[in-house]
């Protein structure tokens, strides 16, 4: 039996559905314009032109990071780095305070005439995760788990690991 | 090092202050209304 | 069948509870004696979940101290997406199933869920200066939610611009229920793109990256959130039906 009210439902469904799907399309249509920043690895496979201004977002490579202070303002020379490919950086101005080797990071600028990615902002990506100093400290000391090398495991295993050396 | 409590104490002072406000504004509307009714069922 | 009659009084046998309180009265008799409590539960969580988050909790091994707007930014967020799903909900109701609750609930859900909104936005802006170094980024995790905020914003105007009410009612739920597209494009922004918001640290299938003492307060203020959202649309709903009724029972008088 139709109802009107099973019409005006399917009518709404179809034109869910088709909205949805115009959406979704657009979206994967424009998907590289709605990423916020480049990693190194597509840096290197686009080559962007010198002085074309674009965000890279990486983490800061272990062991790169140079500061030299020129005055009040400091310079700091780092490596931003997806795994496989990495990018050098060239920063004047005071970095944000999570700033750190193995911190996931977001510089805006561009490439400059030396292959050196020159920024005028530099912002910090911070993890997902969330736990007490002593946790994270517990766990370094257990090897199970370092900042520099990426996100922790699933909190379930740290929770009950604190909780049955507890009991 | 930036200070972060000035950043926290303004997240927490609007998240506070919404939920006041909003509340109260809610329940003053609901107040008004039933007196209203009242005052209407009375003519 | 004449569907101007009041639906949803006793003749729908499906749907279950959304339809049972479809009717304003029978709305009525359940909400008013509800409120009270309702208004004290949350308002008991909202403080407990506060001040444990403000004061109490851990600071974070990254983050500090920052990390406490959590416990109001993540609850809001939640609400704002959760408010909209609800308003797309009732829109439904209204285009489909006609049942004037749906179009009143529609009308109240909007201020509300904008001002969750922006307390999301506004704390997550206070949140992103000193741990990111920014404001705000034009991020897709961002943006989308500023869109929630504006489809929000477009509803509360839509559904007051019409001087005939129904057409206001049934724009603003084509306008709701076509937003809600934007809701999984918020939840799942984080996986899909490169956005400097970090990923979502809890998800429905397991494997959430919070520790117990944090999650503790941050589900009791969610509950409490969620709870105020609830009262205080329940709140402004009876309102709206007494202003109605009130509207009604002075129409008769003048044309006694």
């Amino acid at each position: 039996m139709r109802t009107p009210k099973k019409r005006r439902l399917y009518l709404v469904l179809a034109c869910g559905l088709c909205f949805s799907a115009a959406v979704g399309l657009s979206l994967a249509a424009f998907s590289t314009s709605l990423t916020y920043f480049l990693s190194p690895r597509q840096v290197v496979a686009k080559a962007p032109a010198v002085g074309q201004s674009f965000r890279l977002g990486g983490v800061v490579e272990a062991g790169s990071v140079l500061t030299t202070l020129a005055g009040e303002t400091p310079t700091t020379h780092f490596a931003v780095t997806d795994g496989r490919a990495a990018v050098n950086v060239t920063y004047t101005g005071v970095l944000p305070d999570l700033f750190r080797e193995g911190q996931g990071v977001v510089a805006i600028g561009s490439m400059g005439p030396g292959g050196s990615f020159v920024a005028d902002e530099v912002l910090a990506k911070h993890g997902a995760a969330y736990m007490p100093k002593d946790v994270e400290q517990s766990l370094k000391q257990a090897g199970k788990w370092d900042p520099k090398f990426g996100p922790p495991p699933d909190a379930s295993s740290w929770n009950t690991m604190t909780v049955k050396a507890g009991s | 090092m930036i200070d972060p409590w000035p950043f926290i104490n303004g997240a927490y002072g609007v998240s506070v202050l919404f939920l006041a406000v909003a509340g109260w504004l809610s329940f003053a509307r609901l107040r008004r209304a039933r007196r209203r009714l009242a005052q209407a069922e009375k003519l | 069948m004449n569907e101007d009659v009041l639906p949803g009084v006793g003749r729908l046998k499906t749907g279950g509870w959304l339809h049972y309180l479809a009717n304003p009265a029978r709305f009525l008799r359940v909400a008013t004696p509800a409120l009270p409590w309702l208004a004290a539960v949350s308002l008991l969580l909202c403080v407990v979940g506060i001040v444990w988050g403000y004061a109490i909790a851990p600071a974070d091994w990254e983050q500090g101290d920052a990390a406490r707007i959590m416990y109001v930014h993540v609850p809001a967020a939640w609400v704002a997406m959760a408010g909209y799903a609800a308003l797309a909900v009732v829109s439904l109701l209204s285009i489909v199933w006609r049942h004037p609750l749906a179009d009143i609930a529609a009308e109240e859900i909007g201020p509300v869920g904008a001002g969750f909104t922006a307390v999301c936005l506004v704390s997550g802006s206070l949140w992103g200066k000193p741990m990111w170094g920014a404001y705000w980024v034009w991020d897709a995790r961002l943006t989308s939610v500023l869109i929630l905020f504006f489809l929000y914003l477009g509803h509360v105007a839509l559904i007051r611009a019409f001087d005939n009410k129904a057409h206001g009612y049934r724009a603003a739920a084509i306008l709701a229920l076509a937003g809600a597209v934007n809701l999984p494009i918020i939840v799942f922004s984080v996986q899909w793109w490169n956005t400097l918001h970090q990923g979502n640290t809890i998800s429905i299938s397991g494997g959430s990256k919070i520790y117990i003492t944090m999650l503790y307060p941050l589900l009791i203020s969610t509950l409490g959130f969620y709870l105020a959202f609830i009262t205080m649309v329940v709140a402004r709903v009876s309102a709206a039906i007494y202003e109605r009724k009130t509207a009604s029972a002075l129409l008769a008088v003048a044309e006694r």
